[in-house]
């Protein structure tokens, strides 16, 4: 370093707070450190939390221009619009509950706000031309989680099988003896499907199946 | 890539990263703190696979158990650098 030749004995800027850093404090106590320390750890994790929540919000993903595609369809199916009012957003099926899970989303979803600079699916043809790529790693992920997300919410325990149509009643009591998992049947839950869709899941399945 | 990346920084700011560093400085040996941090990260494994092992994924456990190694050690060297005891 430059500033440092005049002075041969005097440690840079750097190594002076490192060292400073990991040297016994003569004027705080201990305990002043301890609560110090403390409120910094709250004030520092209960910050990063909140702003991770707000990236946890319908608001939040609808603001790229991306979204308005799915945000559309979504709103025309049953998770929007229902006769109890309750709702699930983007975020309920697509964000894991459990802190881990969370965080790896999260880190995950950094690539979108590429694609979004770079206008990757910026149109209604690109997002057609990418849907098949984009939904076959939502189904990978649900397959594998056994559906975590929608678990989240429904459960088959609860289900009331008498009083279901008959076909799902059925379908779901034989989801439950050979171990089906949700998305293995409801693809397009909450958007429109690519035209080869069934056969892409299917691959997926066997894919994932025989990994195991 | 990505995929790993979370798997990590996810690894990072839970158990195995957290409570890792936290025992790590409760040691000046750093095969113990090594040690502690491998068994956060399997403990974690197994509560996330809802305490059955048969659901564990060989690559989660494999990375829960780096990061736990890894923050095991920076705990220790934290305490062997910031303490006299
Ligand atoms: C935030 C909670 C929540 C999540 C998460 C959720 N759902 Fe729902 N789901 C609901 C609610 C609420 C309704 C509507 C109930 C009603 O009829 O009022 C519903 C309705 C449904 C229906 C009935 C459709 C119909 O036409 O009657 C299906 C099928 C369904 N969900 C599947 C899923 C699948 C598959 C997932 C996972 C991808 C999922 N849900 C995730 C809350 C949720
Ligand atoms: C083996 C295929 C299959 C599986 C697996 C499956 N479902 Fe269904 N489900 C159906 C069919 C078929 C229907 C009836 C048609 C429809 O509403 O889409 C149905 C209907 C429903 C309904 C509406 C029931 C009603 O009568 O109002 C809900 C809610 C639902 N499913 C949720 C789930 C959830 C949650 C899971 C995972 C835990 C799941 N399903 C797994 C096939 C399946
Ligand atoms: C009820 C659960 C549910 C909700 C709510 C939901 N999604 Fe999805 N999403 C899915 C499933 C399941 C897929 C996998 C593809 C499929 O089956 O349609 C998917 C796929 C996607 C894809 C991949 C491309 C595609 O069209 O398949 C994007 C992007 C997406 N969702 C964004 C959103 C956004 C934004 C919202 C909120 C406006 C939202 N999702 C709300 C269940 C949901």
């Amino acid at each position: 370093m430059a500033n440092n030749s005049s002075n041969e004995k005097r440690p840079g800027f750097i190594r002076r707070i490192w060292n400073g850093f990991w040297s016994p404090s003569g004027v705080l106590s201990l305990g002043f450190l301890l609560i110090a320390g403390f409120l910094g750890g709250v004030m520092a994790w209960g910050g990063f939390h909140w702003a991770l929540e707000e990236t946890n919000t319908e608001q939040f993903c609808t603001s790229c221009h991306s979204m308005t595609k799915n945000w559309d369809e979504y709103t025309e199916t049953i998770h929007y619009n229902n006769h109890s009012g309750v709702r699930a957003t983007c975020p309920d099926c697509h964000v894991p509950h459990e802190w881990q899970y969370k965080v790896k989303a999260k880190i995950m979803a950094s690539k979108d706000l590429y694609h979004e600079i770079i206008g990757t699916i910026d149109t209604d043809e690109k997002y057609e031309d990418h849907r098949l790529k984009m939904a076959t790693s939502v189904w990978t992920k649900m397959k594998t989680t056994d559906s975590r997300e929608c678990r989240n919410c429904h459960s088959f325990e609860y289900m009331d099988f008498t009083i279901q149509e008959t076909r799902a009643a059925a379908d779901h009591q034989k989801a439950l003896d050979e171990g089906k998992t949700c998305i293995d049947c409801h693809q397009g839950i909450a958007h429109g499907l690519p035209a080869d869709y069934l056969e892409q899941y299917k691959l997926i399945a066997e894919g994932i199946e025989a990994a195991k | 890539m990505l995929d790993i990346l979370g798997t990590i920084a996810g690894n990072i700011l839970s158990l195995p990263g957290i409570f890792g560093l936290a025992l790590g400085m409760m040691t000046r040996n750093l095969l113990l703190a090594a040690i502690f941090g491998a068994v956060i990260g399997v403990i974690e494994t197994y509560i996330f696979a809802g305490f059955d092992f048969s659901q564990a994924e060989p690559l989660e456990l494999t990375i829960a158990i780096c990061v736990g190694v890894v923050a095991g050690c920076v705990g220790r060297a934290i305490r062997v650098r910031g303490a006299t005891v």
